[in-house]
């Protein structure tokens, strides 16, 4: 393999969709943050806070506007990763017949695993939901069920490699893999903040945040399999005499 | 004397690699999901955690990826 080539599209495709992410969250999600500031910022006035300025708070969330982009982008860079690696292990056994399906394939299991399992159990909440004392022990259990997840994942991928009967290993290895992850999404324990915010503004977030996601899995599923396809990383052509 | 391309096709990841791309994840993991202001503690000192310069600038994200926040 020609591991500058691997790096490289593997940083390329990382930075570019990260870049979409955020973008598209400064359309998308920010307006529902915004509100959510709103309520918090009216809720600390209602308790007497010194919460600083109009202008301060403004420059504030420009900076975290910004940040977003930024902080897209190393999403993006870490998660693209996470599946190029994935990708270059699993490749001679993704199915499909060229790197764009073999991409989107794997980002669809990525993503449910990593992505969309989570979500169900702990889904992801807009500023003035999290109680900060609690904000390591929820870190913990998020950690814990997307690791618990994913590696169950992996394992069952090995299973399957294993498996030689093609017909049954298909219906054996996701009905484990349910079974696995129902026992621990019962076992976890539930998200331990109450929630005083109004329902509304808590769905429309849910929705608008897990549908940035969503595409930014499936994008880098195509836009990483494009680039396996033309730059073909696992392909070395030596002169000999 | 001729010259023989040779095509040779592998996908086996040098360690290096594995090395390198393992670190960008959990280096962006940690950033974007967990860091409550460590990484700057190492430039500005205590100060950072009160401050948490890089929290607020990877704020938004972390809410909407699904990581807990405030
Ligand atoms: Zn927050």
């Amino acid at each position: 393999m020609r591991a500058t080539v691997f790096i490289g599209i593997t940083l390329l495709a990382g930075i570019i969709c990260g870049l979409i992410l955020g973008g598209t969250n400064l359309v998308v999600t920010e307006p529902f943050i915004d509100q959510a500031i709103d309520i918090e910022i009216q809720n600390a006035i209602v308790e007497g806070e010194n919460i600083g300025s109009i202008q301060e708070i403004t420059k504030y969330r420009i900076w975290q506007k910004g940040g977003q982009v930024l902080a897209a982008s190393i999403l993006g860079l870490s998660l693209g990763s996470l599946f190029a690696l994935v990708y270059a292990f699993a490749w001679p056994s993704i199915p499909g017949s060229n790197g764009i399906k073999k991409g989107l394939f794997l980002a669809a299991i990525i993503w449910f695993t990593i992505f969309l399992i989570p979500f169900l159990k702990y889904p992801a909440n807009p500023p003035t939901v999290g109680d900060p004392e609690t904000i390591f022990y929820r870190q913990s259990l998020y950690l814990v069920f997307m690791a618990a997840s994913g590696l169950g994942a992996l394992v069952l991928a090995f299973l399957y490699k294993k498996l030689n009967n093609k017909k049954s290993r298909k219906f054996i290895v996701p009905v484990l893999y349910g079974a696995y992850i129902s026992a621990i999404f019962v076992m976890m324990p539930p998200n331990p903040d109450l929630i005083t915010t109004p329902m509304d503004l808590i769905n429309n977030f849910r929705i608008a945040s897990a549908l940035t996601i969503t595409l930014f899995w499936f994008l880098l599923g195509a836009i990483f399999g494009v680039l396996w396809d033309k730059f073909k990383p696992y392909r070395k052509v030596t002169s000999k005499l | 004397m001729s010259t023989v391309q040779v095509t040779i096709e592998s996908v086996s990841v040098p360690t290096f690699v594995l090395g390198i791309l393992s670190a960008v994840f959990l280096f962006g993991m940690f950033i974007v999901g967990y860091d409550q202001g460590h990484l700057f503690n190492v430039v500005v000192g205590e100060q950072a955690f009160d401050d948490l310069y890089l929290h607020e600038l990877y704020h938004d994200l972390r809410h909407v990826s699904g990581f807990p926040c405030h």
